[in-house]
């Protein structure tokens, strides 16, 4: 059959009328059945995920978390939120969270856990807790403790009768800088520090990796002075992401920053580029410390640091030219050696010389606000017989105790015998360098406790571990904002805790029941007490739960000006350049130099630090955040690596000094670092296998830290004297 | 017709990878994948070196050839200008993720492709997308270029611009503004 | 040196594409195979001048093989597509820029040429397999029709073999597609292969005599269009230059594409010079039929022929996602 013009046309004509009907009507069609979609809810609460603590605002629908955003109230986060913020979905819905209190029925720390009730584990632990008590005191029971659920088990412990307790933040992190500040000006730095960023016109970072360490309104402000031009000057040993924003890398010999410093307070003071009329009026000791750093010339300091003379003077008048507008940031994590306050001093001091603190680009002052303190409860603790032993003997350690001191006299007995450990909120086996005293401590312990969201390294050694909801799901104390202005965050839950998990609030009040201390729980629910709190000091908490956060403006007074002069909380009433506290304490009141080992040939110094997309340990296992890095890698200079014949991304192993081998690593090949030194980002290769996408990926450097120095004026730890060599796998 | 852009100031990008991940939770990207990234580029020699962070995703191009080598229209120009995947035209041929010069596509494990929307479902309510909204380093800025008050179109006027694989043809509306530092000794 | 670390790359396009597998390339073979097929037996078919009497097709089995091929290799196709169940929408619109759409068209347009063609050209005799009465009856109908029948054919054949080469050179992202000379590399090859495949199959001495000859030129052109390929991107910008690498790599990585490209250039010509030797044994004109030694010779020679087009097809689809257009 042929086919003619006109059946064409008709057949033409009907393929494209049902391609152009058949479209809409298709479309239609797939349309039927579609559920319609639920509102969502947008509730504020703050965020865990790190302790920067920012704002932050929960989109849920039907039940469900499907986004975090910053609250732009909150100046901390400042409606953004980093990568660890957004990732706290994946804390939430982890598959490998802990979902039932667990009871180990094996040997200590041999993690062989049966799934418990709440009864039944809370009983097991007051029960061993009142045995201890009888035997060897109350005292004998210790926290170990991190985050806000520190505040109901300090005060639970406390009530028990013990006073000891420490924070892995003080000895650990930041103990020494808040000494150093306390010791110089009166005051902690704070947190968040006080530091005036986007309004500096040269920013100093030694040894701070802001950018790769991700505090949210901090790296804002960073770039914020990076947008408006000002002067980077980055001292690293490793070519950093603040490094790549620099216009000066020094890349510094590891130990040798207080040469730098001092070297620095040197040039400036010779060249009369200090604020004069600021050092006059404010400051004390300023002709001590001329004479002080008379020997640290640059040409001195180069040897020491290999810094080039010209470089150190150069970089010193821009920071003399560029007053008081400059900020040395005073670091966070400053546990690196035995000299850490001195370093930090040589940090103040310089500030103070700039006339730095309390003035545009500098330091802040604190908010001017105060609110009387509401405790848990009105009752007195009980009197503790034993003396306290978490402050060990350093004249200046803070209120937050020394881990390592609670593990000295775990291990000693001395000056009593140390039975129960309970950690809450920290993972001893990550966070304290020596793990090899640690597992030899907890040996010793008629108890040991765990309180923690996810199943960590330490978490699964303990006896009972019982699970806290995370941050998303509870209730936690108020916090008290010090930033510019003075504001007050909540958090609330944004859903109902999943599985058989508890808020810590809930858990400290069960535990204090079956202890007989009901009294020190007066209130029934944890938000009873935040309306109290709110009653008390005046704040709506209706308005705070709706907003997120309340902030005081007219508290905000961060420079000095005629009429906010600055109060120095020193013994002088000034800022003391030369501190006579520390003299009669039998320490430099001035720093001095002190020359560390370096690493024998063919070893490279283990330095460590942080990856934007984690918080240590916390996080290597949020599958949201772990996608975006699975595992750490081992930086090594490209020279050296060239020498050693070794490949880019191939595993390697990292044996220290003591012998310990880690786990297997990648290298990552690179010019970003000196050759003596070898960079891990900590808190890798989680050895709990109940983590099962952390577990055993890349390497610890916290297992390679197996001797550390100690701060002797504030008890604070140096985490950097470890030197370690490479393996080819094994 | 508005015409959305992108523009990325190189120098403030901290590499915190929020953006990566924001995107992620804002849009249901399914595991593994991402619609966007930050590449950390160093260059030189200890210790002269010189880092880039910058981010890319996909640029919507005024010439896209994803748009051209799609067979059943399911990538279209929408009409806010944006280059968009119709998700129940796409049969997963995956031409258009040959197409693509810049890697922005990805096949979703439902089969069909996938890439950045610029965030479509918040452009409609007067938001930026989620990565421009949570940027620490207010590096990405967003914005319609035809409205000569924009932050972006101001950025564009005052400062040099480029594109990514300029050569390609394809005219990108994602611009980087770039003034580069030099470190070392 | 230059360090570079990405945070969020699709595993698909980093750090080298992985789009399109084996399953593209055997649709790529089993396509231009069909072209081949339809065009070379529309030359058999049409050389012989228009006969009074009704003609007899000289190509029978050809039409109805390259039809069976096309629809297996059209199954390679829709193996990988990602999502089968839309493939309707395609139909809903044609996209003139997009070659994918052109061959959503134009893949069933083939096959429908194809099947009206095995009507047409099934002898009287063995009209009786068709089974359906309707069938018979179009049959009959088309069978007076076949010479404008074989033209289409020709059309549809050329069409097919070359459009795969237009789509794979559409792609700017991917260098070594992205030229002029592809689509006629694809064109010869699948000519080429049809050919081969012919000499294969042919039960009649002379055709496949015929197409020994023909094959011969289209070897020729073929190793002569590859070479030109390889200049042409030689010759090019830089990720033209980076593009051809695999080829010339001696490292392990790439080195399969080294092997590939010398086995193209050892099969190939080791194919030409047995049909040469073949050729050379009738110098002096062609008797009637070939001995058993003879037939295995040609048959080789086509098997070679065909190993070669797929090897180059694998070879360009594997090779081209491995450079991009992009630095890294």
């Amino acid at each position: 059959m042929s086919i003619t013009r006109r059946d064409f046309l008709k057949i033409a004509a009907v393929t494209g009328g049902v391609a152009a009907v058949g479209t809409p009507v298709v479309n239609s069609v797939l349309a039927l059945g579609k559920k319609p979609v639920s509102l969502p809810q947008y509730v504020p609460t703050t965020c865990e995920m790190c302790f920067w603590r920012c704002g932050v605002i929960a989109k849920v629908i039907d039940g469900k978390v499907v986004k975090l955003d910053g609250n732009p109230l909150h100046p901390n986060s400042r409606g953004k939120l980093c990568a660890r913020g957004h990732g706290g979905i994946g804390l939430l819905y982890d598959p490998d969270r802990l979902k039932t209190p667990l009871i180990n029925t094996g040997g200590r720390a041999e993690g062989k856990f049966k799934k418990a009730s709440w009864d039944e584990a809370l009983g097991y632990v007051a029960e061993k807790m009142q045995k201890i008590k009888e035997n060897y005191g109350a005292e004998s029971i210790v926290l170990l403790t991190h985050g806000t659920i520190s505040t109901y088990f300090i005060h639970l412990l406390q009530a028990f009768g013990s006073p000891n307790f420490a924070f892995p933040s003080f000895a650990l992190c930041r103990g020494a800088r808040d000494t150093a500040f306390e010791i110089t000006f009166g005051e902690a730095v704070g947190n968040p520090e006080r530091v005036d960023i986007q309004n500096s016109k040269v920013v100093v970072l030694i040894g701070s990796h802001l950018g790769e360490n991700a505090h949210n309104s901090q790296c804002q402000e960073f770039a914020e002075a990076v947008g408006k031009g000002a002067t980077i000057i980055v001292v690293d040993p490793r070519f950093s992401t603040a490094a790549g924003k620099a216009k000066y890398w020094l890349p510094i010999k590891p130990a040798t920053d207080l040469a730098l410093l001092l070297a620095w307070i040197n040039v400036i003071i010779n060249e009369g580029l200090y604020d004069k009329e600021y050092v006059a009026k404010y400051t004390v000791g300023f002709n001590e410390v001329a004479s002080a750093v008379k020997e640290y010339t640059p040409e001195w300091a180069e040897k020491e640091t290999d810094i080039p003379a010209s470089l150190i003077i150069e970089t010193a008048r821009v920071m003399g030219k560029n007053k008081p507008h400059v900020l040395i940031h005073p670091g966070r994590h400053t546990s690196w050696y035995s000299d850490n306050v001195q370093r930090v001093r040589a940090v103040a001091i310089l500030t103070a010389l700039l006339g730095a603190y309390g003035r545009p680009g500098g330091i802040y002052l604190y908010p001017k606000k105060k609110l009387e303190p509401v405790f848990l409860s009105e009752k007195d603790y009980p009197d503790h017989q034993k003396p306290e032993i978490h402050k060990g003997n350093y004249p200046f350690a803070g209120e937050e105790g020394i881990t390592h001191a609670i593990v000295r006299a775990t291990l000693t007995e001395e000056p009593y015998p140390i039975k129960g450990w309970f950690t809450t909120g920290i993972n001893i086996i990550k966070a304290m360098p020596n793990q090899k005293d640690t597992l030899k401590a907890i040996q010793k312990l008629d108890l040991l406790v765990a309180v923690d969201m996810m199943p960590y390294d330490g978490v699964v050694l303990a006896d009972v571990v019982l699970p806290e909801c995370t941050y998303l799901e509870r209730h936690d104390d108020l916090f008290t904002v010090k930033e510019r202005a003075f504001g007050i965050s909540i958090r609330q839950p944004v859903v109902q805790p999943m599985y058989d998990t508890k808020p810590g609030w809930w858990i400290a009040k069960e535990l204090g029941k079956r202890l007989g201390l009901e009294d020190y729980f007066p209130w029934n629910t944890f938000e009873d007490f935040l309306k109290m709190k709110c009653e008390t000091w005046g704040i709506d908490y209706s308005e705070l739960a709706k907003k997120g956060y309340i902030s005081f403006p007219e508290s905000e007074k961060p420079y000095i000006t005629a009429d906010n002069e600055p109060k120095f909380k020193t013994p002088s009433g000034k800022i003391e350049l030369y501190s006579k506290e520390l003299k009669e304490k039998g320490f430099d009141p001035v720093p001095k130099y002190t020359k560390h080992e370096q690493p024998p040939e063919g070893w490279f110094r283990l330095i460590y630090g942080r990856a934007p997309v984690h918080t240590f340990s916390r996080t290597t296992n949020n599958p949201s955040l772990w996608e975006l890095m699975e595992e750490n890698t081992a930086w090594v200079n490209a020279k050296v690596a060239k020498r050693m014949g070794l490949k880019n991304g191939e595993y390697i192993v990292l044996i220290n000094q003591d012998g310990v081998k880690s786990n297997k690593v990648r290298i990552k090949i690179t010019e970003r670092i000196r050759p003596d030194c070898l960079y891990l980002v900590h808190g890798f290769s989680s050895t709990s296998k109940l983590l099962r996408k952390a577990y055993l990926r890349g390497a610890d450097d916290q297992q390679l830290i197996t001797r550390y120095d100690i701060d002797p004026i504030a008890g604070t730890v140096g985490m950097r004297v470890n030197f370690v060599k490479i393996a080819k796998e094994v | 017709m508005p015409r959305y852009v992108m523009v990325i100031d190189v120098e403030r990008c901290i590499g915190c990878m929020a953006c990566v991940i924001a995107c992620k939770k804002e849009n249901n990207v399914a595991d593994g994948y991402f619609r966007t990234r930050v590449v950390e580029e160093v260059r030189g020699e200890f210790p002269y070196l010189r880092m880039e962070l910058r981010s890319e995703l996909c640029n919507h191009c005024e010439i896209a050839p994803c748009i051209d080598a799609c067979p059943t229209r399911a990538s279209h120009r929408a009409k806010d200008g944006t280059v968009q995947i119709e998700k129940k035209k796409c049969i997963g041929c995956k031409a258009c993720i040959l197409a693509c010069p810049y890697d922005a596509r990805y096949s979703t494990p439902e089969g069909v492709a996938d890439k950045c929307t610029f965030c479509d479902h918040r452009l409609k309510e007067g938001k930026n997308p989620a990565c421009v909204e949570t940027c620490l380093g207010h590096s990405r800025i967003f914005g319609d270029l035809d409205d000569p008050n924009s932050e972006v179109s101001q950025l564009i006027k005052k400062y040099d611009a480029s594109v990514r694989l300029e050569f390609a043809g394809t005219r990108p509306r994602v611009f980087y503004i770039n003034k580069k530092f030099a470190g070392g000794l | 040196m230059i360090e570079l670390s990405i945070t969020g790359t699709n595993a698909i396009t980093y750090p080298y594409l992985k789009v399109w597998d084996w399953r593209i390339v055997i649709y790529l073979f089993l396509g231009g195979l069909s072209a081949g097929m339809l065009v070379m037996c529309s030359i058999a078919n049409l050389r012989i001048p228009k006969q009074p009497v009704e003609e007899l097709a000289q190509c029978v089995r050809a039409p109805f093989i390259a039809f069976i091929v096309l629809a297996v290799g059209a199954q390679f196709i829709i193996l990988d597509l990602g999502s089968p169940f839309n493939l309707y929408w395609g139909y809903l619109t044609f996209q003139p820029l997009s070659l994918m759409s052109w061959g959503t068209w134009g893949v069933p347009a083939v096959l429908l040429a194809n099947g009206l063609y095995i009507l047409a050209v099934i002898p009287k005799e063995q009209r009786h397999r068709l089974r359906f009465p309707f069938l018979i009856k179009i049959s009959e109908k088309l069978a007076p029709k076949m010479r404008p029948i074989a033209k289409l054919n020709f059309a549809m054949g050329i069409f097919l073999g070359i459009y795969t080469g237009v789509l794979l050179s559409s792609f700017a992202a991917i260098p070594l597609w992205n030229n002029a000379t592809l689509p006629i590399l694809f064109l010869v090859s699948a000519l080429s292969s049809g050919a081969a495949m012919i000499v294969i199959i042919a039960k009649k001495a002379e055709i496949k005599f015929l197409f020994t000859k023909i094959d011969i030129w289209l070897i020729v052109a073929e190793l002569v269009v590859i070479a030109l390929f390889f200049y042409g991107l030689y010759t090019s910008t830089a990720p033209y230059k980076k593009a051809i690498e695999p080829f010339f790599s001696l490292t392990d990585e790439h080195f399969i594409f080294t092997i590939a490209l010398i086995a193209i250039f050892l099969l190939l010509p080791l194919a030409l010079r047995i049909k040469l030797g073949e050729l050379k044994e009738y110098e002096d004109g062609f008797h009637g039929e070939f001995t058993k030694s003879q037939i295995f010779r040609m048959n080789f020679a086509a098997l070679l022929v065909l190993a070669g087009t797929l090897i180059l097809r694998a070879a360009i689809v594997y090779a081209g996602q491995l450079t991009k257009l992009s630095f890294y």
